[in-house]
C-alpha cells in the first residue's frame, strides 16, 4: 500500500505538488492521472525519496522508502528507462541493481528472459530500442520481487505490442495481490488498464475514484476533460 | 553497506572507461620503463664529465603526475557515470551509497597507485642496475619508500577529490577539468606570482606537496605533517562538498 499525505513540493515560488493526500490499495491497477505539468512524475519521486517534499509525507507499506531495508524487495519502479548507463550491457545493468539489494544473478538471468530480452543479455544498453530498453526497465522493477510497483508513463513511444505487453503485464501483478501505480496521461490506455484513478491537475487532487464510477455516465476521456478542465466536480 | 559497496565495483568494472583509466595508466607504467632505459643507454654511452649531470632514471617521479590525474578521473567515474535516479532507486540511503562510493575510490586509488609505483621504481631499478648517482637516485628499497608513500598518498588523494568534485558538480567532464587546472593549471602558474607568493602558493600545490610529504626537500616551506594536512584538506573541501550535495539536493 502506498499512502501520500498532505503531500507538497514547491521550487521557489511555484509549486509542483499542492497538500495532496490519496492510498493506493493493494491488488488494484491504480491509474496516476493528469496533464503533463500536473506534478505526477514529482510526486512519484517524492515517493521514492528522490526529491524531498516541503511538507507531508509518503509511506511504502507504512515506511518511508528511503528507510526500507533492502527496498527493491518492497518497491520496483519504472520512472525513466533512459535513466541508465548505455554503455553497460543489458545483464551487467541488472546485475548491479541486483547486487545493490543482495538479489543474486540467477533472479536477473530469469528475468531477462521472462521480459523477452534473453538474447541481447550482452548487448550494450545503447544498441536496445526505446520498447527494448522500457522492458529492461521492468525487469529491474521486478527484481526483488516486490509488492509495489510504480510505472511512470511505461507506454510512451512503445509499438501496440510493447503497449499490450505492459498492459497484461500489470494487469497480471495487481491479479497476484500487488500494489500497482501507474501514471499516464493516455487516457485510451488507462480505460484499459486501471481499476482505480487518481486524477490531479496543477500539483492538487481532483479525483479519487474507482475507474467503474467514473466511466459509468461516458468514457474515461470525457470524464477526465470535464475534471481537469475545472467544469466537474 | 556490503551490498552497496559490491553494487559499486560492479558497476565500476562493467563500462569501458574504467578499463581505459587501467590501460592508461599501464601504458605511463611502460612508457615510463622505456623513458628510463632510453636514459640509462644515453648515460652509458656519455663522457664521465657528462655523466655527473644526467637526470634520475627514475621513472615513477614522470609518471605520478599522470597516474594522480587518471585516478582522479576515476573517482569521477565512479561519482557521475550513472544516472543518480537509478543508483538513489536501488540505495536510497544516501550515507550508504556516499560511503561505498568513498570506500571503493580510495582502494582502487591505493591498488592502482601502489602497483604502478612498484612497477615503476622495479623497472627503473632493473634499468640503472649498480650505477651511482645521479642516475641512479637511491640505494636500495629503504631510500625510495618515502617517496613511494607519498606518492601513493597524493594518488588517493587526487582518487577521492575526482569524486567528491564529481558528486557536487555531476558531470564528468567539468570535473576532469577542474581536476587538470588543480593538478597542472595552477602548480605551472604560482611560480611567476612575486615573492613570497610564489614560493607559499607552490608549497600547497599537489605536485610539491608530495616532496613535502616525501621529505626529501632541503629547507621545505612545509614539515611532512603539515603537508599531509594540506593533502587532507583537499579531500575534506571536495569530498565535503560533494557529501553536502548529495545529501541535500534533490536527485
Amino acid at each position: 500500500m502506498i499512502e501520500v499525505r498532505n503531500l507538497t513540493k514547491r521550487y521557489g515560488d511555484t509549486t509542483a505538488v499542492r497538500d495532496l493526500s490519496f492510498t493506493v490499495h493493494p491488488g488494484l491497477v491504480t491509474g496516476f492521472l493528469g496533464p503533463n505539468g500536473a506534478g505526477k512524475s514529482t510526486t512519484m519521486r517524492m515517493i521514492l525519496g528522490l526529491d524531498r517534499p516541503t511538507g507531508g509525507e509518503a509511506l511504502v507499506g507504512g515506511r518511508r522508502y528511503a528507510d526500507l531495508d533492502r527496498p527493491l524487495r518492497h518497491v520496483g519502479a519504472l520512472l525513466d528507462p533512459a535513466a541508465v548507463h548505455h554503455g553497460r550491457k543489458a545483464l551487467d545493468h541488472l546485475l548491479w541493481i541486483a547486487a545493490s539489494n543482495g538479489i543474486g544473478r540467477a533472479r536477473a538471468v530469469e528475468l531477462l528472459e521472462q521480459v523477452g530480452l534473453g538474447g541481447v543479455r550482452h548487448k550494450r544498453i545503447r544498441a536496445l530500442s526505446l520498447g527494448m530498453k522500457q522492458r529492461l526497465g521492468v525487469a529491474a522493477a521486478l527484481l526483488g520481487d516486490p509488492g509495489v510497483l510504480m510505472f511512470d508513463e511505461p507506454v510512451n513511444g512503445l509499438d501496440p505490442e510493447g503497449v499490450r505487453w505492459i498492459r497484461d503485464l500489470m494487469r497480471a501483478l495487481a491479479k497476484e495481490g500487488r500494489t500497482v501505480f501507474v501514471s499516464s496521461h493516455l487516457m485510451s490506455e488507462m480505460a484499459l488498464t486501471a481499476d482505480h484513478v487518481v486524477i490531479v491537475a496543477r500539483g492538487q487532487l481532483v479525483k479519487e475514484t474507482p475507474m467503474e464510477a467514473l466511466t459509468r455516465h461516458g468514457s474515461l476521456e470525457d470524464a477526465y476533460l470535464e475534471l481537469t478542465s475545472g467544469r466537474g466536480l | 553497506m556490503k551490498n552497496a559497496l559490491a553494487a559499486e565495483w560492479l558497476k565500476l568494472r562493467t563500462v569501458r572507461a574504467s578499463w581505459g583509466v587501467v590501460a592508461a595508466i599501464g601504458s605511463m607504467v611502460a612508457a615510463g620503463a622505456l623513458l628510463s632505459w632510453l636514459i640509462v643507454q644515453d648515460y652509458d654511452s656519455s663522457p664521465a664529465a657528462e655523466q655527473a649531470k644526467f637526470a634520475s632514471a627514475d621513472s615513477s617521479v614522470v609518471i605520478t603526475p599522470v597516474v594522480q590525474f587518471l585516478v582522479a578521473a576515476l573517482g569521477a567515474l565512479v561519482a557521475t557515470s550513472d544516472p543518480r535516479l537509478t543508483a538513489l532507486i536501488a540505495v536510497p540511503d544516501r550515507k550508504r551509497l556516499l560511503a561505498a562510493k568513498t570506500v571503493l575510490v580510495a582502494v582502487t586509488s591505493v591498488v592502482l597507485g601502489a602497483v604502478a609505483l612498484a612497477l615503476s621504481i622495479g623497472t627503473s631499478r632493473l634499468n640503472m642496475g649498480d650505477r651511482p648517482p645521479p642516475i641512479a637516485p637511491w640505494d636500495g628499497i629503504g631510500d625510495v619508500l618515502p617517496w613511494a608513500g607519498a606518492a601513493v598518498l597524493s594518488i588517493l588523494v587526487t582518487g577521492l577529490t575526482g569524486l567528491g568534485l564529481g558528486l557536487a558538480v555531476r558531470s564528468t567532464a567539468v570535473t576532469i577539468v577542474v581536476v587538470g587546472v588543480l593538478l597542472w593549471g595552477l602548480p605551472a602558474i604560482t611560480p611567476m606570482l612575486p615573492e613570497p607568493w610564489d614560493v607559499d602558493a607552490s608549497a600547497v600545490m599537489v605536485p610539491y606537496l608530495v616532496w613535502e610529504v616525501a621529505g626529501v626537500v632541503e629547507d621545505p616551506p612545509l614539515a611532512p605533517l603539515a603537508a599531509v594536512g594540506v593533502l587532507a584538506m583537499y579531500v575534506l573541501v571536495t569530498l565535503g562538498t560533494g557529501t553536502v550535495t548529495l545529501l541535500r539536493r534533490d536527485a
